[in-house]
């Protein structure tokens, strides 16, 4: 039964939508995907269905002769990556519910970094523990995006 | 030593270089899921930052923060506040070092947004066939990836060579 996700930037600019079900779901740890999202791994989804960008399009990055990397220009979230003419996949953080999407595979495993050695004993640190940190959480109004498509939004308006 | 902790976006528009790191942690909360398009925020907090090529582009995520990428390529750099005292830390994305080994978090925070799956990544099955068809394309490719070390001049001549691309 085919579903409907929804997802987009952290500003907001570019939005998409997908209404299929989940065909590869997947983490990869290649040297090119950590940079290309600067991260330790690479969460990307693929779908039997047809990606919608319901607002603005992502900018792309070729990042080598074949594919092709979605991004917005506006606030740099990762989107995207495009092999030729293959529909997308996409970067499950920048789902509205990325909860929904459970990767079953994991590429380029030999990359992995030491992180992932010690991934179960990461100690759990409170924020908001020091006077400076909880006069910055008093404050502080985000400006992301809500987590559902919006019908006007201007990035800075927060929630 | 301090030569190593260079870094900078894929395609090598904006780098960068810290004269020393401090802590590094994982953060799980939604902003940071959202702004690195992943499951949580790689962060270590970087002293004597410099821009050593460009400079990122910011978005301002709060009225105290803003995060730093390269408008470019879009890979996610940085995280810090928006008044910075020159001696406070920028946090740095991980992945964007030239060797992300160069931090390995301790710590984890914001674990209300952490997401159910997050214990079980380091288990998943892992592919290790690669499939004629798979093997061929990845024979023809060349990458336009910045290379893991600082050039002098961009875009660099040479390739390297990735295996996701």
């Amino acid at each position: 039964m085919p579903e409907v996700f929804t997802g987009g930037c952290q500003c907001g600019a570019v939005r998409f939508r997908v209404e299929g079900v989940v065909r590869h779901a997947s983490i990869c740890n290649c040297r090119m995907c950590q940079k290309a999202l600067g991260n330790f791994i690479a969460p990307f989804v693929s779908f039997a269905g047809k990606v919608e960008w319901t607002r603005g399009r992502p900018t792309e990055f070729r990042s080598s002769q074949q594919v092709r990397r979605g991004f917005c220009n506006r606030c740099g979230t990762p989107l995207s990556y495009r092999w030729g003419d293959h529909q997308p996949s996409l970067t499950i953080g920048s789902f509205d519910h990325p909860n929904a999407i459970l990767p079953t595979i994991e590429l380029a495993h030999d990359n992995r970094h030491p992180v992932f050695a010690h991934y179960d004993s990461l100690v759990p640190e409170e924020q908001g523990t020091t006077d400076e940190e909880r006069d910055i959480l008093a404050i502080l109004k985000s400006y992301q995006h809500p987590d559902h498509d919006t019908d006007h939004w201007l990035p800075g308006e927060g929630e | 030593m301090s030569s190593s902790l260079t870094g900078g976006c894929q395609c090598g528009a904006v780098r960068f270089r810290a004269e020393r790191l401090g802590g590094a942690s994982i953060c799980h909360c939604r902003m940071c899921q959202k702004a690195f398009g992943g499951f949580f925020g790689p962060l270590v907090s970087g002293y004597g930052v410099v821009w050593t090529r460009g400079a990122p582009s910011y978005f301002e995520s709060s009225n105290l923060f803003r995060r730093g990428f390269c408008q470019r390529c879009g890979t996610p750099l940085s995280y810090e506040l928006i008044n910075r005292r020159p001696d406070d830390a920028v946090e740095l994305a991980i992945g964007a070092f030239d060797d992300p080994r160069v931090a390995t978090p301790i710590a984890q925070v914001n674990l209300n947004d952490r997401l159910p799956f997050f214990d079980g990544l380091t288990v998943l099955p892992a592919r290790r066939y690669v499939s004629p068809k798979l093997a061929e394309e990845r024979a023809g490719l060349v990458s336009n990836q910045h290379p893991d070390h600082d050039t002098a001049e961009w875009p660099p001549a040479g390739h390297y060579e990735g295996s996701h691309a």
